[in-house]
């Protein structure tokens, strides 16, 4: 192995300045925390960032666990480092100051721009040595993370927007027991029958630019036929489809059957909301907190059909690595999005990633009971990669949730407010495209 | 007065009560003035998300060594301010009061790559450093020391005292309740800290009490505000129980004085 | 710092109005400046590595693109500049800014006198009343964000039922972009008062008892030995309680920061709000390093003036 790099040495200095105190006290540290990245007891330790605490924390410390119980060659060392704007933050820093772990949890706009300056590695000789199928992948959610030809994404925690309802109003209201096809049987047809047993009237409820309505409103706009923005940045937003959809969610406010929510997921899981548009992440902790039964189906379509994207976060590794240390992160890596992938889904409610975990004995049975979790999966041979202009284009999401914020909240009509967010999108992507220019040259 | 207190303590006692109430009750219009069922679910539960007891040990640890070394450095720097001949001094001190206009979100970045260079990152070094300097303190106990009797120092001085006597034994003793106002602030700001820790810090073993509530509120799903208060709780807890003690040698320290004048 | 040269030596004005002890002219004086230099250097030095330097850092980023990820950093001369100052939402962070830095401190500290005045007195309970004044401040920022984004709940928040004893309803405090700064003032002020009572009541214990009893055999009324023995008395610290309070108001952070993360829409972001969007959300560390040297000035001068006009008054009074 190499020798000691400055970060084992700064781990060695912290335990030294810990040690003395905790000697003092008497008291131990929690040891699965105690990071230092040597090799101990003839495995390789890694250190890995994530981003789940709470319920989903402690499923994935179970994975690691059980991984880390399961051979003895790697023993990864699993650390919490807040929500994914945190953990990219962190490794921001961390990056500057040479002091990055060996791979990181990064979502689905944080990973690119990792990837833009170099900092993530390449995954396939990793994924090769290790002898991954990556053909069981679930093919939209692997492809997600390729750029020219090379895999430095895999998909982990992936979801997809759902559309959830509240089954005991939906009973109530005399209404069949699923999601509407359309907008227009939500708003036309059920709207007057569910609009009694709220308080103000309005039954849907639409989150805040900082709990992502860009991500939510990615499917909206392809339901309309518009788009963000094509695959080479070219921004679309602004385009008569993209109005037509905005306009969609000014009026949604406006006619008073939906309404811009502090906490979505909080007033839905009370009853306030009796539907709302959110995440497959989440569902298990959902179904649990909800004071009654939560029912889960495809987004409604709009006049130009279905549209549905994904989200959630990935597995990188970071180019700093040394190769050892890499070649060990694959193999959690590998066990994380493969052996364990149906038993992380069962606990959180993402989608599985491999194709093995779906058809799987384990998931199968699962779902019989949990047809929820059977929605995300199902919806998930219907789903795209959302466009460029969120994803990639530093701070798009924002620009965009801010936008959406403007009409709903607002409600300032589509078109000026996607004129002016178009123009910061356009100004923000320019460094991207020019990086992207000299990567691909 | 009865209506100050009831304004400022509603929200202190609602903090309590939600604490004590079931995740249904809190959710119940209109809001229960009294949990209807008590419960200390809620604190079992934050307890068990977070290794709490490390991080009590944490905050202690960092709170009472930056607190001491803030300390120190307001009082050398403000008896040289107040008391010393030095040139053009009045400009040094507005640079002192300049690092009270540079915001945390300034130097967070900046100080990361400072300390990490030192090899400190995770580490109580790391937490620590950048806190031991004061700009705020020196302009509290300035404003105080401007007001001391000048004469008594003087005739300390001319007694053949040194600036460290002077210092120690004539001008601190007659400054005790802004010490111990300064004290208690800087606690309470070293003690609720919270964007630095995060930042600086990677693994539970090196987080404060301060993270430890933002682990519960990350959580996804519905809010368990009762969980969250109960996490609030343990924060405050020992800053409360400081400042009824301290608060009466604050009294008792006004009141010696005049008594002395 | 051309501002800082500007400014009158009024810091020195006190002292050197007393007569002073004579000493051996040279030796003394020497000696008097090593002292000093000794006394001054550790916190200056730390000031200076962990203060002075990031900012210096921030005004080389401010002509430069760069995304805090990437090796290179890109010299765009003054485009930072110009896109912050002609940005289409800059006069409303600044509106904001201004409004709720205003109102947080003229709040604060009226609030904050009235109560230390209250508390003063000799008055049955006034240590319960103390602590329960202070506790606010006792608590981290994103704490009282939590508290009171559930206390605010229009649905089954404390203030509802409140204000419906009174007949009014509750507007969507943090949702309705014309009650969120209110909103967020009010929970500021909440926190903050308790700090000004403390600092306030060390202040008005500082001033001799003799003085009151003096005004009173001069046959002075409450309102005239408040005029002229208590306002004069607080001279120091209300200058000291005017610079911190406007300092710490204008860095608000926390609260802003769990109760509406600048929104909604950007009826909440602030100059310091805006200033972590750029930097920590967009990580846009040019945009950042302009909004942070805008701060840095505007509180520069803020304090500046306060330290010629009102330090001049309190120490000639």
């Amino acid at each position: 192995m190499n020798g000691t790099t400055k970060r084992q040495l700064f781990g060695r200095l912290g335990a030294a300045a810990a040690v003395p105190l905790l000697a003092a006290c008497g008291t131990q540290p929690p040891s699965a925390t105690e990071g230092s990245g040597t090799k101990t007891a003839g495995k390789q330790k890694i250190t890995y960032w994530g981003s789940f605490s709470g319920a989903l924390g402690q499923a994935e410390q179970g994975i690691v666990s059980s991984f880390n119980a399961a051979q003895n060659e790697v023993e990864v060392d699993y650390q919490f480092q807040g929500s994914y704007e945190d953990t990219a933050q962190k490794l921001t820093a961390a990056l500057q100051a040479r002091t990055a772990p060996d791979m990181s949890l990064l979502s689905d706009v944080w990973w690119f721009k990792f990837y833009l300056d170099k900092m993530l590695m390449p995954l396939d000789d990793l994924i090769k040595a290790e002898k991954v199928q990556t053909s069981d992948y679930v093919d939209a959610l692997l492809k997600e993370g390729v750029r020219n030809g090379k895999t430095y994404w895999l998909p982990f925690a992936r979801s997809t927007p759902l559309f959830y309802y509240n089954k005991d109003a939906w009973a109530k209201a005399g209404l069949p027991d699923r999601g509407p096809r359309t907008w227009d049987e939500l708003t036309k047809e059920w709207y007057p029958k569910l609009k009694g047993q709220t308080q103000n009237g309005a039954i849907f409820a639409h989150p805040s630019a900082a709990s992502y309505i860009a991500w939510l409103f990615q499917g909206v706009i392809w339901q309309f036929g518009g788009e963000y923005s094509d695959a080479d940045f070219t921004i679309k937003i602004h385009e008569p489809k993209g109005v037509q959809a905005g306009e969609f969610y000014r009026s949604s406010v406006k006619d008073g059957w939906a309404y811009a929510a502090k906490d979505e997921s909080g007033d839905f899981n009370s009853g306030v909301a009796l539907t709302a548009m959110m995440s497959t992440g989440g569902l298990v902790a959902r179904q649990q907190n909800a004071k009654f039964p939560v029912g889960t189906a495809f987004l409604p379509e709009g006049p130009a059909g279905f549209g549905c994207c994904t989200g959630g976060a990935g597995m990188s590794i970071l180019a700093s690595a040394p190769k050892e240390r890499a070649q060990a992160a694959m193999k959690w890596i590998a066990y994380a999005t493969g052996t364990a992938a149906a038993t992380w889904s069962m606990a959180s409610g993402y989608m599985p990633v491999r194709k093995s975990a779906v058809s799987g004995p384990q998931f199968t049975e699962f779902a019989k009971t949990n047809p929820n979790i059977k929605t995300a999966v199902d919806q998930l041979a219907k789903v795209r990669p959302q466009d460029s202009a969120r994803v990639f284009v530093p701070n798009g999401d924002q620009i965009i949730g801010k936008g959406l914020e403007r009409i709903t909240i607002n409600g300032e009509a589509a078109e000026p407010v996607w004129k002016d967010v178009a123009d910061s999108l356009k100004r923000e992507a320019d460094p991207v495209v020019r990086k992207l220019r000299a990567l691909n040259a | 007065m009865t209506l100050v207190v009831l304004v400022t303590g509603v929200p202190i006692y609602w903090m309590f009560a939600t604490a004590f109430k079931t995740n249904q009750e809190v959710y119940t219009v209109p809001p229960t003035w009294f949990p209807a069922r008590w419960t200390t679910d809620n604190f079992l539960d934050a307890w068990g998300h977070a290794p709490f007891g490390r991080f009590y040990l944490n905050s202690l640890i960092t709170t009472a060594v930056s607190t001491l070394a803030k300390m120190t450095n307001a009082i050398l720097c403000v008896y040289a301010f107040a008391l010393l001949r030095f040139p053009r001094k009045d400009l040094l001190f507005l640079a002192v009061l300049a690092a009270l206009m540079i915001p945390e979100e300034v130097t967070v970045l900046p100080n990361y790559l400072t300390v990490a260079s030192l090899g400190w990152v995770n580490t109580y070094a790391g937490l620590l450093a950048p806190t031991f300097a004061s700009a705020f303190g020196t302009f509290l106990m300035r404003q105080h020391f401007l007001s001391l009797p000048r004469e008594v120092l003087d005739a300390a001085r001319i007694d053949g005292a040194g600036h460290w006597h002077t210092l120690w034994h004539v001008a601190l003793p007659m400054s005790r309740p802004v010490v111990i106002t300064l004290f208690m602030l800087t606690v309470v700001q070293r003690w609720n800290e919270f964007f630095w820790p995060l930042i600086v810090t990677n693994t539970a073993s090196m987080r404060t009490l301060p993270i430890g509530i933002y682990y519960l509120f990350t959580q996804e799903g519905a809010t368990q505000w009762g969980v969250i208060m109960a996490g609030v709780i343990y924060v405050v807890l020992p800053v409360m129980a400081l400042f009824l003690f301290v608060q009466r040698y604050v009294v008792e320290g006004i009141a010696a004085g005049a008594v002395k004048g | 710092m051309p501002l800082s040269l500007s400014l009158p030596a009024s810091a020195g004005t006190r002292e050197r109005a007393v007569a002073r002890p004579p000493l051996p002219p040279l030796r003394g004086a020497l000696r008097e400046r090593l002292t000093f230099l000794a006394f001054v250097a550790p916190n200056l030095s730390l000031l200076a590595v962990f203060s002075y330097w990031p900012l210096v850092q921030n005004v080389w980023l401010s002509f430069v693109e760069w995304n805090m990820i990437a090796p290179e950093q890109l010299w765009v001369g003054l485009e930072n500049w110009a896109i912050v100052l002609s940005g289409a939402d800059f006069r409303q962070i600044a509106l904001n800014t201004l409004l709720f830095t205003l109102f947080s401190v003229g709040l604060t500290l009226a609030l904050g006198l009235s109560c230390a005045l209250l508390l003063n007195q000799p008055l049955a309970g006034r240590n319960a009343a103390r602590a329960v004044l202070f506790t606010p401040t006792l608590l981290p920022g994103s704490a009282i964000a939590l508290v009171w984004i559930y206390m605010l709940d229009p649905r089954w928040g404390l203030i509802r039922t409140v204000l419906s004893w009174v007949g009014i309803a509750s507007p969507r405090w943090l949702i309705d972009p014309a009650w969120a700064l209110p909103a967020v003032i009010l929970v500021y002020v909440w926190k903050a008062v308790g700090y000004s009572v403390v600092i306030f009541l060390a202040g008005l214990q500082g001033i001799p008892r003799e003085l009151y009893e003096a005004a009173r055999v001069d046959g002075a009324g409450p309102w005239d030995r408040f005029r002229a023995v208590t306002l004069p008395g607080l001279g120091p610290i209300s200058f000291f309680l005017l610079v911190t309070s406007l300092l710490s108001a204008i860095q608000a952070f926390d609260i802003l920061r769990v109760m509406t993360a600048g929104g909604p829409v950007i009826a909440t972001t602030t100059l310091v709000y805006q200033l972590y969007n750029e930097g920590f959300v967009a990580f846009n560390a040019g945009r950042a390093a302009v909004y942070s040297l805008l701060l840095f000035g505007v509180m520069l001068a803020l304090t500046a003036a306060q330290l010629r006009f009102v330090e001049r008054r309190v120490t000639y009074s």
